[in-house]
């Protein structure tokens, strides 16, 4: 152990903290969230959070694959899934904008989007 | 008869990695972070990388992922240890080539480690053609950290006993 090393450690911390702070700053400035689910890049599919929606299961199965997800009061978990390693359904909830389930093998990408409030509709075209 | 030595050798490190990351997807992993490994076949590259040089490094890795595909049978996962495992032997000799008069094994294994999770978030990214997935690289980091630290403790020792054995011939050992 050098002091290359013991520099280089206390850098990489420093620098990590400092990138997810930075996230989870962008993360907290929305007000309204949304789920927005994405199959090999394309989006598939828009949620909305609200009451109507909560213990609701939505079954996801196109030819890559298929997964259940289960939305909750303002989060979403994936219950179900057919790939190996399990790993989207181990991650369990996932709530603040900005964060993501990611299922490789099945080229799944569920994410939580959200919109500030005074972003006001800039226009409406029929 | 040295250069059969060697070859054994070299294949002899290749089913070493191949049967430590068959143990490590086997067990569950400590973390919080779904994705994260703990790394042990860095380990093998980077004793092989110190002991026999980088194109041996690169030999190794390549060959483990290869194997560990068959070994698995999920193609998907081949991109992203081949590139990770490229990346890493990469970073690992420049910066064991060129640094080490300020870097020890530890460090050249965080850099390693760093690189390889860098690479695999940058394939994921690439594939899902979703930039978002870059937020998950800080934890990613923090972990390697740990990780790198213990496998580069551990490749120190390695080495120590196997340069002995060996007699390196390789042109970084001379620098």
């Amino acid at each position: 152990m050098t002091k290359g090393d013991k520099c280089l450690i206390i850098s990489i911390i420093i620098i990590s903290l400092f990138s997810l702070w930075y996230v989870k700053k962008e993360a907290t400035n929305y007000d309204e969230k949304y789920i927005l689910i994405q199959v090999d890049g394309k989006d598939y599919k828009k949620i909305t959070f609200g009451p109507e929606v909560i213990g609701k299961k939505i079954p996801i199965k196109t030819e890559l694959g298929y997964n259940l997800i289960e939305i909750g009061d303002g989060k979403v978990r994936v219950i179900e899934a057919d790939c190996p390693d399990q790993l989207d359904v181990k991650q369990g909830y996932i709530e603040s904008p900005g964060e993501v389930i990611v299922c490789l093998p099945n080229k799944l990408v569920i994410e939580i989007k959200g919109k500030t409030k005074d972003e006001d509709i800039d226009y409406i075209s029929h | 008869m040295e250069k059969l030595k060697r070859m054994i050798f070299l294949s002899l490190l290749v089913s070493l990695g191949l049967a430590l990351s068959i143990i490590e997807s086997f067990m569950p992993v400590p973390f919080i972070a779904p994705g994260a490994k703990l790394g042990l076949s860095n380990m093998v590259i980077l004793v092989t990388l110190v002991v026999f040089g980088f194109k041996e490094a690169l030999i190794v890795g390549i060959l483990k992922s290869l194997l560990f595909t068959l070994v698995t049978g999920s193609v998907s996962s081949l991109f992203y240890s081949l590139t990770g495992t490229v990346f890493s032997s990469i970073a690992m000799f420049i910066v064991y080539l060129y640094f080490s008069k300020f870097f020890s094994l530890i460090g050249v294994s965080i850099f390693g480690a760093v690189a390889h999770n860098t690479a695999q978030v940058l394939v994921a990214s690439l594939i899902m053609n979703n930039f978002k997935i870059f937020s998950y690289l800080p934890i990613l980091l923090l972990i390697s950290l740990f990780t790198g630290y213990f496998t580069g403790l551990a490749s120190i020792f390695i080495s120590k006993n196997l340069k002995k054995n060996f007699q390196p011939r390789c042109e970084i050992n001379k620098i």
